[in-house]
């Protein structure tokens, strides 16, 4: 049975990932104040604010790639499905199997476009051939990409544009089947029109996973997402669903911010 | 309403000016009404020429404001009030445009009524002009302060014109029964009533603006206590 119609028959959970009382500290400075919010499944959600708000901070935390920096430390807990991702019980590799991660600068390995989507395939010890080029046409496929490059996948992955890199970078994050993408501001090197087929991709994507996604663009945050967080000085501002944010947010500040009167 | 200077100068400058152009353009259509009102009152056949003249101003200026507001959601994507602004201030524009031509409507009636013998009965419009009015300039009011409390008071007060507006047409109706002579002049002043009619319902759509752009709420063919909750804040 195909992946996408297991995921329509399932009801989609209000609270699957679950950020309860959440606080960060790089060291002595507090990143992250306490923040409470519930990100459902299968929904595009915007993560907006200014720079040094704590927006990355916390799409970092989320499948703990800030455990790899000296000195952090946390209180609260982010779940996922239920179980805290602190849970002893959870390993760290497993966990970013469960939540794929997109950075803003497409990182494609130096490798053919193949190699780098079956990357973590190999690195699992996973070398089957069938089961290889299978994960290769359903990554490329469902990250829109295999059309222009079914032709050349022994090709280097740098041969491809910025915005075909960036897909490709997407393709490499599904092909493990991740429940939840995390992307931090994936379109910000790309062309305007590279960043549409981003946003259309994230668009068609989300029937199968969660995306959470920072980005400064506004406007993208208003295109692609269903809910949008604006978080000012590392505490959450205003949550809501991304149509009431923009046209009526609740909060002066976050009115301010989206106004583009913030000084 | 965020008073804070935004951070491109331009922008605010943009608002400001589309803002003054609705706020010029109510003026003008408020003046047109009652100049054409005049007209009808001293039996002036130039100043209700004037009236008619003069809708052109209006209609170019809603043109102008289209542009604008185009413009202001080309060039800088507002959102949240400033966007509710735009939208507003656009659909307001379209009403105005509506209201001034219902003031050339009386106007080209005033004329023909100053054509014909005096007739007393005129005198039974002001008071219904006097509250179209009354509306219109609270419906601008609540636009220019973002005043939606204001703004959803007046579909309730247009019902007090609406009920003026039957009994005058009622009055005028039997009238041309009673004097066959001057069926022509009865005419044109039930048209004038349902001009100021219509230029009650115009300025609630006004009011109900001015709430869309005060708490992005449509209270458009909303119930009473929909209406009442806004009234009330």
């Amino acid at each position: 049975m195909p992946v996408s119609s297991q995921v329509h028959e399932k009801t989609p959970r209000p609270d699957f990932i679950r950020v309860e009382d959440f606080s960060f500290h790089y060291g002595e400075k507090q990143a992250i104040f306490g923040i409470d919010m519930a990100i459902p499944e299968n929904e595009i959600t915007a993560l907006i604010g200014p720079s040094g708000c704590g927006k990355s901070t916390l799409l970092r935390n989320m499948n703990r790639m800030n455990d790899l920096i000296d000195g952090v430390r946390h209180e609260g807990d982010i779940r996922l499905d239920g179980v805290s991702l602190y849970d002893p019980s959870v390993e760290v590799i497993s966990l970013r199997k469960r939540v794929g991660m997109v950075f803003q600068k497409y990182n494609p390995f130096a490798k053919s476009i193949y190699e780098n989507v079956v990357f973590s395939l190999r690195v699992a010890g996973r070398n089957g051939k069938k089961e290889l080029d299978e994960t290769v046409e359903r990554s490329l496929r469902d990250a829109a990409l295999w059309d222009e490059v079914k032709d050349r996948l022994h090709d280097s992955a740098f041969g491809l544009s910025g915005g075909q890199q960036q897909r490709l970078c997407i393709a490499r994050a599904i092909a493990n089947r991740p429940e939840i993408l995390l992307m931090d501001e994936p379109c910000a090197a790309l062309d305007p029109l590279a960043t549409l087929k981003i946003e259309e991709l994230i668009t068609t994507l989300k029937n199968r996973y969660t995306i959470v996604i920072v980005t400064h663009n506004m406007e993208q945050a208003t295109r692609c997402s269903d809910r949008t967080a604006f978080l000012y000085m590392g505490k959450l501002i205003e949550y809501g669903k991304t149509v009431q944010v923009f046209e009526n947010p609740k909060e002066e500040k976050t009115e301010s911010y989206i106004t583009g009167r913030f000084s | 309403m965020n008073s804070s200077p935004h951070i491109l100068r331009d922008f605010d400058q943009a608002i400001s000016s589309l803002k003054g152009e609705v706020l010029a353009m109510a003026a003008h259509t408020r003046l047109n009404l009652e100049r054409a009102i005049r007209a009808l009152m001293e039996r002036n056949v130039e100043l209700a020429n004037s009236v008619i003249a003069d809708d052109d101003e209006v209609d170019e200026a809603e043109r102008v404001i289209d542009q604008l507001g185009m413009d202001i959601l080309v060039k800088y994507h507002p959102m949240a009030t400033d966007l509710r602004l735009v939208v507003s201030s656009m659909k307001i524009s379209m009403n105005l445009e509506r209201m001034s031509d219902h003031a050339v409507n009386i106007a080209k009636r005033a004329k023909k009524i100053s054509n014909a013998p005096e007739l007393s009965e005129v005198n039974l419009i002001e008071p219904l002009y006097t509250l179209a009015d009354h509306l219109l300039r609270d419906a601008i009011s609540s636009y220019s302060d973002g005043n939606g409390s204001l703004g959803a008071s007046l579909h309730t007060r247009d019902k007090e014109l609406d009920k003026m507006h039957k009994q005058t047409t009622a009055h005028f109706a039997s009238r041309i029964e009673e004097t066959q002579g001057r069926c022509q002049e009865y005419l044109h002043l039930i048209f004038i009533v349902r001009s100021l009619e219509r230029v009650g319902d115009l300025s609630a759509n006004i009011g109900e603006d001015a709430v869309y752009l005060e708490h992005a709420k449509d209270l458009r063919h909303k119930s009473k206590l929909e209406r009442e909750m806004v009234e009330e804040g």
